[in-house]
């Protein structure tokens, strides 16, 4: 036999047995990257929005910086999925890899950095908050001592908790982005006051749990089609918008902009009244281009403004199969990386095309004008009563409503077909936990003719009905929106540390992986990766919770006590559980104790 | 009385050790294996140039001495495969010929359990520790008669087994999957089947059911849906219920104190169904890590006093 028969001879002969299938689509891997990190729903409200916040910043730099760092956890994640592909995700990573002392050295970080931030935004003094945060560090110490704790405060407070708060954040893009623009385009005065209205915002964040819950219960199965259809005929109508931007002019925008300013609001020059608007209550500086490049201060200040769209290449991490191979790990990588790489270059497209057709200093005048207004930091109304939203905006440059209503309700499919990944993974989430018997067996019950997850999307649905209120009707509540990117980006943390460790700390399950090949330097690659992760999530956690540019950390008392209060329900629900398992007699150490094999 | 039950390790040994260690680890009574013990791929090895040359989970190894092909050998068996030495021509005639495909992985299966036996019944001796082995749906035929053979194991397949007060009847047959295996029938033919397992049963309220298939829509029998060929849909994320209707109704009717099955790795978990406590405790034998349920009953009240489900 030649070197080159050789290299073609079979490396596995399989006989016919239960579970062997041919693999999984690409496109299955790559869709739901693309769509969990959506540039129309996340990305052209809350991180394509927010430039005016930082003029100094380098738009492009910004951009491409961001999808080289979702590089790196791209790459941890496909690695612990070639590793442990189990579903439940980073609960069961974490479960698994975090304990001894990295997991006591992750949970003192957790645990001390808690209480102590907690103990100074309810005003106690120096020496107590000090006390607190050092008996943080103890508690959250023993918790990640055990294999088990720490992953399950992290996992929990990521899968479950925060995805309370997404509630009336998938709301309110449903609202601005889709029933505020019809409302507005069809003439509907009334509508888009109470879609305006803090009852509206309420309400339409009812109508997003509902439909959440409705797809979860759908299931998967009937979903995928939905997502599939919603890929394809969302970019055929960003396309068309991006032809339509590329070959008009600015002036021709203005005049239509103008025009419907006049037509629909009222408002006479609203080009240049929204430019005025924004300089006189919103300290908007105009100047400056999305063609400038660098890496300065302003570009790094971006960073976690992109990563509340950005972060989530990995939202679908948890897939099944066997007879797995490093092939595997190549393809889940090239479908996160497809998904992110796809949509930061369409990002960089839309601003380039937002620049040249809309204007630079209009388009980020606009964005502030309404973001300034809609969070409470002015009382002043902007220039026009909704947000610029991009497609319409472009939809303006043809004088018809009808089309610009075609335009808002075809694009709707970018939320339709993300709206069903808000609580799929909690679910799971939940179940894993019931099954270690941290939480009761009830929350993992499906019906018996659905298997619809009632009882789990109850456990979400209720305290996501409870921020909903809050969100609608609490003022200042909403400015703890970033706070919904933090808290998952702290459990991407605790993973990104479980990966850089694994290879040393959990050395047999490692070498028993396929990704064992992959070295750079004599180093394994998702140690690299997850190093780089851990720092960059590092950094962007540090900015969020010291930077009062981002409105969620330590100058907002408000939020630190949010974030308090979600970690401290789970490291509590955790301790109970256990003390509670072991009256009944079951030791919960025992679920991850390793059998000796010889 | 404490139960371990393990399942679907598909050849895994280091898997297979840790289920024997297991009982002294965690002080379980009986040690119950719910069946697929047999692998699914062979790994060929190939003479070559004075060395071996093979390639696992994509990537190429070229082993110069006897005790480096030892040590890949353990971690092929460690994943649940068999490896194979093979001379150049060897492969070329399996190629050719896939009868020798099969006749080469019969043997296999059945030396692998022969080995397996003897090593419980070395392990198992002088500690007074109950194993019940029932092949399932993956494995051949020919294994039943090699673990009944086995002095310190009762092979579980179609037979009545007294546990402390307790009756365990077990069977590995399932219902039907788009892979045609071994033990498969629809389950209008598997409900008599059981049925007539259960017939042994005097307390059917004391029976444990010790079935490969998990019931019907339980939770315990979600997989990823297949394509028409056989590919994932939606990346398996889209999950279906594909247990047996029969072991449902089983369940339903007999009541048994508890429920033991596998057959869906991807289905982990516990569930309540009536009275009954069914559990699967799911499969990663590739990862060389055993999923287990650790069950405690009380013999006197005939019902369950708590379970676990651990990964080991």
């Amino acid at each position: 036999m030649t070197a080159g028969e050789m290299a073609k001879a079979p490396t596995l002969f399989l006989r016919n047995a239960t579970g062997l299938v041919k693999g999984w689509s690409g496109f299955d891997a790559f869709g739901y990257s693309f769509l969990s990190v959506n540039l129309v729903t996340l990305g052209m409200f809350y991180s394509l929005a927010v430039f005016a916040f930082v003029p100094d910043g380098s738009v492009l730099s910004a951009l491409l910086l961001s999808g080289v760092a979702m590089t790196f956890l791209c790459i941890t994640y496909a690695g612990l999925i070639a590793v442990m592909p189990r579903a439940g995700g980073d609960y069961v990573w974490q479960t698994r890899i975090l304990d001894g002392i990295p997991g006591a050295v992750v949970g003192a970080l957790v645990g001390g950095l808690t209480v102590y931030l907690a103990a100074q935004a309810f005003g106690l003094d120096s020496t107590l908050t000090l006390v607190g945060g050092a008996l943080g560090v103890v508690a959250g110490g023993l918790l990640g001592l055990k294999r088990g704790g720490i992953g399950f405060v992290l996992s929990t407070t990521g899968w479950w908790f925060i995805l309370a708060l997404w509630a009336p954040i998938y709301g309110y893009i449903l609202n601005i982005e889709f029933l505020q623009p019809l409302a507005a385009v069809s003439g509907w005065a009334d509508g888009l006051a109470f879609f305006s209205s803090q009852t509206g915002t309420f309400v339409v964040s009812l109508i997003t749990i509902v439909l959440a819950s409705g797809l979860v219960a759908l299931g998967m199965a009937g979903y995928a089609r939905i997502q599939r259809w919603s890929i394809y005929i969302g970019l055929a109508a960003l396309a068309v918008i991006f032809v339509l931007m590329a070959v008009s002019s600015q002036d021709s925008f203005k005049a239509a902009f103008d025009r419907e300013g006049q037509a629909l609001f009222g408002v006479t020059g609203a080009y240049q009244a929204t430019i005025d608007n924004a300089t006189t209550n919103d300290g908007f500086v105009a100047g400056g281009s999305p063609l400038d490049f660098g890496l300065g201060g302003g570009t790094w200040l971006l960073l976690p403004f992109m990563m509340f769209w950005i972060l989530y290449p990995n939202w679908g991490a948890t897939l099944y199969g066997e007879v797995r191979g490093a092939g595997d790990f190549r393809k889940v990588l090239n479908g996160m990386l497809g998904g992110l790489w796809v949509t930061v270059i369409l990002a960089i497209v839309f601003v380039l095309l937002a620049a040249k057709t809309f204007g630079w200093d209009f388009f980020n005048a606009t964005n502030v004008n309404f973001v300034d207004w809609a969070y409470g930091y002015v009382t002043v109304a902007p220039a026009i009563p909704i947000w610029g939203y991009p497609p319409l905006l472009a939809a303006f440059l043809v004088d018809s409503h009808v089309f610009q209503i075609i335009v808002v309700l075809v694009f709707g499919v970018w939320f339709l077909g993300w709206a069903g990944t808000l609580w799929l993974s909690s679910t799971r989430m939940i179940f894993a936990a019931a099954f270690d018997r941290v939480l009761p067996e009830w929350a993992a019950r499906v019906s018996e003719r659905r298997g619809v997850p009632w009882t789990a999307l109850i456990l979400i649905m209720i305290p996501g009905v409870i921020v909903s209120y809050l969100y609608s009707f609490q003022a200042g509540f909403s400015k703890l929106t970033l706070d919904a990117s933090l808290v998952i980006a702290v459990t991407f943390f605790g993973t990104a540390i479980a990966a850089t460790i694994l290879p040393w700390w959990k050395r047999d399950l490692y070498e028993k992986s396929p990704i064992v090949r992959y070295n750079v330097g004599g180093l394994p690659l998702i140690s690299i990766a997850g190093a780089i992760t851990t720092i960059f999530l590092g950094f962007v956690l540090y900015e969020w919770l010291t930077n009062a540019l981002y409105g969620i950390g330590t100058g907002n008392t408000e939020s630190i006590k949010f974030l308090a209060v979600l970690y401290g329900i789970a490291a509590l629900v955790y301790v109970v559980a256990r003390l509670y398992r072991r009256s009944q007699g079951i030791d919960l150490d025992a679920i991850h104790a390793e059998i000796p094999a010889e | 009385m404490r139960i371990f039950f393990a399942t679907d390790i598909h050849g895994s040994e280091v898997c297979w050790r840790k289920f024997l260690n297991a009982g002294a680890f965690h002080k379980a009574d009986v040690l119950v294996m719910g069946g697929d013990m047999t692998g699914k791929a062979m790994v060929p090895i190939v003479a070559r140039d004075g060395g071996w040359r093979l390639s696992l989970q994509d990537q190429e190894h070229v082993l110069s001495t006897e005790d480096e092909l030892k040590a890949m050998e353990k971690r092929i068996l460690d994943r649940g495969y068999y490896p194979i030495r093979l001379s150049p021509d060897e492969v070329a005639a399996w190629e050719a010929d896939p009868s020798l495909v099969d006749a080469r992985f019969k043997a296999e299966m059945m030396a692998n359990v022969e080995r397996w036996m003897a090593l419980a019944d070395d392990r198992l001796k002088g500690t007074g520790r109950r194993c019940v082995v029932s092949p399932a749906n993956d494995d051949i035929f020919e294994l039943d008669p090699i673990i009944d053979a086995a002095e310190l194991v009762d092979l579980g397949e179609g037979n009545t087994i007294e546990l402390d007060g307790f009756t365990m009847v077990s069977t590995g047959w399932a219902n039907t999957t788009p892979w045609n295996t071994f033990r498969e029938l629809p389950d209008e033919k598997l409900r008599p089947k059981i049925d007539e397992l259960v017939a042994t049963v005097a307390d059917k309220h004391r029976a444990i059911f010790n079935f490969h298939a998990p019931p019907y829509g339980s939770n315990l029998d979600s997989a990823p849906q297949l394509n028409a060929d056989m590919t994932y849909v939606a990346g398996g994320r889209a999950l279906v219920p594909v247990g047996s209707h029969a072991v449902r109704d089983a369940i339903a009717d007999y009541g048994p104190v508890l429920s033991l099955h596998g057959h869906i790795h991807e289905g982990r978990g516990a569930v309540k169904i009536g009275r009954t406590l069914a559990v699967n405790p799911g499969s990663s034998y590739e990862d060389g890590v055993l999923q287990a349920a650790i069950v405690d009953l009380d013999s006197k009240k005939g019902e369950v006093k708590h379970y676990l489900l651990i990964n080991g």
